[in-house]
C-alpha cells in the first residue's frame, strides 16, 4: 500500500509514454491511404475467406468423399475406390425413386407457385386500404418455418380427425375421412399442396416488387395506343417482369429441389418411400446408415443437378439489360 | 321519365362497385387461406383432449383449457430451444451483415481488376445445395469443437447467407450519391474512414432488412440445426419441434401448443418489421 503511491509516478509517464507512442501509430494509419483495389482487398478478404471454408472446400471435399470408402468414420481410414460409391448409388432403386419424387416435386410446385403469385402480385400491386394486412398475409406463411409447417399441415391433413378432411366431407368432394398422406398417391399431392402454400407468398413478394418497379408511364403510353389490358400485362408487364421471374424461379427451384424439412416433418418420406426426396434420401444412407461414401456421391449428383438447373434458368431466361 | 330514368342508371358505377367487391373479396380470401391454418393450430392447442379427436370436427371449443401448454412446457426445455434460437440467429445475423456490408461496399463502389471473378465466385457460392456442404461441415466442426457449440450453426449460416446480404447492400449503395463520399475525402477523411464514418451510418436501413431477413433464415433452417446440435439442451426451435413425441401415441394437442409458443415470437416480429421486410425486399429486388 505504501509504495503505491511512489509508484504511480514512473508508471503514469510510462504510461502516458505508450499513449503518444499508440497515438503516433494510430495517426500514421489514418494518414494511411490505401489504394481502391488494396481496399477492396482487405473488405473482401474475409467474405472470400469465408466462403471458401463454407462453401468450396466442403463441395470439394464432398466429391473426394465420393471417391473413398470409410470417409468420415472416426478412424478416417478411407481407400480411394474409383466411381464404386456411384456405381452402388445408381444401383440402388430407392436412388431413382428420391430423383423422381424431387423432380416431380420441383417442377409441379414452382409453376404452380409462379402462376398463383403472378395473380397475387397483380392483386396487391395498387394502393388500397388494408394493404398492410394482405402483405401481413403473404409474409407469414413465407416467415413460418419450413419444419413447423409440415408439422401443421400433418395435423391438418389427419387421417381421421384432420380439418381438410371435415371440410371436403362437409362440401361433399369426399364421402368418408381419407388419410391422405398415408396413400402413396395423394402423399406427394399433399407435399406438392403444402409447399405451395407457404412459397407461393414468396414469389408473389419478389414479383410484387419488380411489379413495383416498372415505370407508370409505360401504362400510360400503353393505354394511348389503346391497348387492352391483356396487351398491356403481355407486352409491358411480362417482358419487363423477366428478370424478377428468373430471381424467383432461381429462388424458389433450388430449395424446392433440394427440400429436406418438409417431407421429413409432412409424412417422414413415407408411407413407404413416395415423399422421400433425394435429399432426405441422401441424409438417410449418410447419417442413418453411415454409408458415407455413397451419401457423399448422392451428393455430389444433387449439386451437378442443382447447377444444371440454375445454368438451364439463366442460359434461358438471361437477357442483357434492354432499359 | 322511367326511359329517361333508365339511360341514366350508373351502370359504369355498378360495374365498378362489382370490381371492388371482387378485388376485396379476394384479398379477404388470401389472407383467410394464409391464416387459417395458424387459427386451427391455436384453437386446437386450447381444446380439451376430448374435442380433438371427434369427427365431424368440433370448430369452436366449447370448453378452454391450457393444459396443453402445460405439457408442453413441462415435457421439453421449451424455452431453452427458444433462446438457443435467439442466440443463433441474432449471432448470424450480426456476422452476415457486418461481413456483407463490406463487402457490398467494395463491389459496389471501389474500383477494382477482379470485380467480375469475385462476384462470380459469390453467385456460384450461392447456388450450391447445402446438402452438399453438409457432411464436411459436420466433420470440421466435429474436429473444432464446434458441434453443440452456438458458432457451429452461425458460422455456416453467416456464410449461406452472405451471398444474399453482399447483394443487399450492394444494391443499396449504388443508388448513394457520390456526393457523399466526396465530401468526407474533402473533410480529410480516408476512403475506410469514408466508410464507418458515413457510409455505414447511413446504410441503416439496408442492414435493417439485410438483418431480418437472414435471422428469419437462422431462425428456420432445420437440416444443420438437426444434425449439428444432438445434445437436447442445444437444440433450436424448429429441432426441438420436429423431434417432440409422445410416449405412446402422438400427441397433437401438445404439439399443437408447442407450434403455437413457438409463433408467437415469429408473430411479433412480422409486427414489428413488416413493412421492413417488404420494402427491403421490394427495394432490392427492384434494383437487382
Amino acid at each position: 500500500m505504501a509504495n503505491r503511491g511512489e509508484s504511480t509516478g514512473p508508471g503514469t509517464a510510462r504510461i502516458s509514454g505508450y499513449r503518444s507512442a499508440l497515438r503516433a501509430r494510430l495517426e500514421r494509419y489514418r494518414d494511411l491511404r490505401l489504394s481502391e483495389s488494396e481496399l477492396a482487398t482487405l473488405l473482401l478478404a474475409p467474405v472470400l475467406a469465408f466462403l471458401f471454408v463454407v462453401s468450396f472446400y466442403p463441395i470439394l471435399d464432398t466429391v473426394w468423399g465420393s471417391l473413398h470408402t470409410g470417409y468420415i468414420l472416426p478412424t478416417r481410414e478411407s481407400a480411394f475406390v474409383g466411381l464404386e460409391n456411384y456405381a452402388r448409388l445408381f444401383a440402388d432403386g430407392s436412388f431413382w425413386n428420391a430423383l423422381q419424387v424431387s423432380l416431380l416435386y420441383t417442377f409441379i410446385s414452382v409453376p404452380v407457385e409462379l402462376v398463383l403469385g403472378l395473380a397475387i402480385a397483380l392483386l396487391l400491386n395498387r394502393q388500397f386500404k388494408g394493404r398492410y394486412i394482405a402483405q401481413a398475409a403473404i409474409l407469414f406463411p413465407w416467415a413460418l418455418p419450413t419444419i413447423i409447417n409440415a408439422r401443421i399441415w400433418a395435423w391438418l391433413f389427419h387421417g381421421q380427425y384432420g380439418v381438410i378432411n371435415d371440410l371436403l366431407v362437409r362440401l361433399g368432394v369426399i364421402a368418408e375421412p381419407f388419410a391422405f398422406l398415408a396413400h402413396s398417391d395423394t402423399a406427394l399431392a399433399a407435399m406438392i399442396f403444402v409447399t405451395v402454400w407457404k412459397t407461393t407468398s414468396f414469389m408473389a413478394l419478389i414479383l410484387l416488387a419488380g411489379l413495383s418497379s416498372i415505370p407508370d408511364h409505360l401504362y400510360e403510353a400503353a393505354r394511348m395506343d389503346g391497348a387492352s389490358r391483356w396487351r398491356q400485362f403481355r407486352d409491358v408487364t411480362l417482358p419487363l417482369l423477366k428478370p424478377t421471374i428468373l430471381v424467383a424461379l432461381i429462388f424458389r427451384t433450388l430449395p424446392a429441389f433440394q427440400a429436406f424439412g418438409l417431407p421429413f416433418g409432412l409424412a417422414g418420406g413415407g408411407p413407404g418411400e413416395a415423399t422421400t426426396t433425394l435429399v432426405l434420401y441422401a441424409n438417410d444412407i449418410t447419417f442413418t446408415r453411415l454409408s458415407f461414401g455413397q451419401g457423399s456421391a448422392a451428393a455430389t449428383v444433387i449439386t451437378f443437378i442443382a447447377l444444371g438447373i440454375s445454368l438451364l434458368y439463366v442460359t434461358t431466361l438471361y437477357e442483357p439489360e434492354v432499359r | 321519365m322511367s326511359v329517361i330514368d333508365r339511360s341514366r342508371f350508373d351502370w359504369k358505377s355498378l360495374q365498378s362497385v362489382g370490381e371492388k367487391l371482387g378485388f376485396y373479396g379476394s384479398v379477404a380470401a388470401l389472407c383467410l387461406v394464409s391464416f387459417f391454418p395458424i387459427v386451427w393450430i391455436f384453437l386446437t392447442s386450447i381444446k380439451p383432449a376430448s374435442q380433438i379427436v371427434q369427427f365431424p370436427v368440433q370448430y369452436l371449443p366449447t370448453e378452454v383449457t391450457l393444459a396443453n401448454y402445460q405439457t408442453a412446457i413441462n415435457e421439453a426445455p421449451f424455452f431453452r430451444y427458444l433462446v438457443n434460437s435467439a442466440i443463433v440467429a441474432g449471432g448470424t445475423a450480426i456476422v452476415a451483415v457486418l461481413l456483407g456490408a463490406l463487402a457490398g461496399y467494395a463491389l459496389s463502389r471501389l474500383e477494382f481488376d477482379y470485380k467480375v471473378p469475385v462476384l462470380l465466385i459469390i453467385l456460384f457460392s450461392a447456388m450450391l445445395p447445402f446438402f452438399s456442404r453438409l457432411i464436411p461441415l459436420f466433420q470440421l466442426a466435429r474436429q473444432t469443437g464446434l458441434l453443440n457449440d452456438y458458432l457451429g450453426l452461425i458460422l455456416p449460416y453467416s456464410a449461406f447467407q452472405l451471398p444474399f446480404a453482399v447483394w443487399i447492400f450492394q444494391a443499396y449503395f449504388k443508388e448513394l450519391p457520390d456526393s457523399l463520399e466526396e465530401a468526407g475525402l474533402m473533410d480529410g477523411l480516408s476512403r475506410i474512414g469514408v466508410l464507418f464514418r458515413i457510409i455505414l451510418p447511413v446504410s441503416a436501413p439496408a442492414m435493417a432488412t439485410a438483418a431480418i431477413i437472414v435471422f428469419i433464415y437462422a431462425w428456420n433452417e432445420f437440416l444443420f440445426a438437426l444434425t449439428f446440435m444432438t445434445q437436447d439442451s442445444m437444440r433450436t426451435i424448429t429441432v426441438g419441434i420436429a423431434l417432440y413425441q409422445g410416449e405412446y401415441t402422438f400427441p397433437w394437442a401438445t404439439i399443437s401448443a408447442a407450434v403455437f409458443l413457438s409463433i408467437v415470437p415469429l408473430i411479433l416480429f412480422m409486427v414489428l418489421f413488416q413493412r421492413k421486410i417488404v420494402e427491403g425486399l421490394t427495394a432490392s429486388v427492384g434494383k437487382s
